[in-house]
């Protein structure tokens, strides 16, 4: 927004900008990659349990 | 709605409102420039560092006296989303200081003193991934969460006792009166609160993932004692 602001207004950007885009794209991609693990790491469990619920029916039958 | 899924809401409504302050209404600093806006996370995520170290030292503390496997759930997602908020404030930190101090790094007390953080930290992580047991796990990592909280406060008084390059608290007991333009305060103090609640979200579907594993390998581990 800051720069879409400043294009906005026909001023070049200043030439300390990309250091806090780098900031907040490494910031908001670690908390994504983070979260993105959990629900992966949740979705693989509940499958893992799925198995082993299949399992003891198998040998229960 | 569940409490995690009301949390994620919250925590998603307060960060687009978060991101339009910083960008839009926050002042730019008239001597750093639009960098300085990095302060509004950079900062945050420093705190709730904090935070979550402090949960691992009470949460450890609780389980060593009552050994409940809450206690310790909570001891381990806490130092683990602590982990992920300081190595983030770590790299914020060091992007901010290269355009303003004209280097990456610098071995300066408050750097080294949250490089040790960090380190005391992962290597929390890592004792309880290696120990040979869960109960051993569990107690291991809670004499480290309780023993390496000492360094959270050495970190917060690091610039006081060691005046240095990094710049002084603007916030909290710590900080002078007025040392910041009120409209940057509000949008401080707001970047706080959107920082707590995905802090709350994080910890709170790290505890849930942390009870589905200890559940997977319980079961597991009773099958493989029936079946001898």
């Amino acid at each position: 927004m800051v720069l879409l602001s400043l294009l906005l207004q026909g001023q070049a950007p200043p030439p300390n900008l990309p250091y806090l885009f780098a900031a907040l794209a490494v910031s908001w991609a670690v908390f994504f990659v983070y979260a993105f693990w959990m629900s992966r790491r949740q979705a693989d469990l509940r499958r893992e349990i799925e198995e082993i619920r299949k399992d003891l029916e198998d040998k229960g039958s | 709605m569940n409490v995690r899924s009301g949390l994620l809401a919250l925590t998603a409504v307060l960060m687009l409102v978060d991101f339009y302050l910083i960008s839009m209404v926050a002042p730019t600093d008239s001597v750093l420039g639009h960098v300085q806006r990095i302060f509004y996370f950079h900062v945050p995520m420093a705190i709730m560092s904090f935070l979550a170290f402090f949960v691992v030292f009470l949460a450890s503390i609780i389980f060593l006296v009552k050994r409940a496997s809450l206690w310790d759930r909570l001891a381990y997602a806490s130092a683990e989303v602590g982990v992920v908020f300081v190595t983030l404030a770590l790299i914020t930190g060091i992007i901010w200081a290269r355009p303003v101090w004209n280097t990456w790094w610098t071995w300066e007390p408050r750097l080294t003193t949250t490089l040790i953080l960090w380190l005391i930290y992962v290597a929390y992580l890592m004792i309880r991934s290696y120990a040979p047991n869960r109960a051993k796990a569990s107690l291991y990592g809670a004499v480290v969460g309780i023993v390496g909280f000492i360094d959270v406060p050495i970190v917060y008084y690091s610039v006081i006792w060691w005046r240095s390059i990094h710049p002084s608290p603007v916030v909290g007991p710590l900080a002078p009166s007025n040392s910041l333009d009120p409209t940057m305060l509000w949008v401080l103090l707001f970047s706080f609160a959107a920082f707590l609640a995905l802090f709350c979200w994080l910890v709170a579907e790290r505890m849930a993932l942390r009870q589905s594993e200890e559940g997977v390998t319980q079961v597991r581990f009773s099958i493989r004692r029936a079946q001898g």
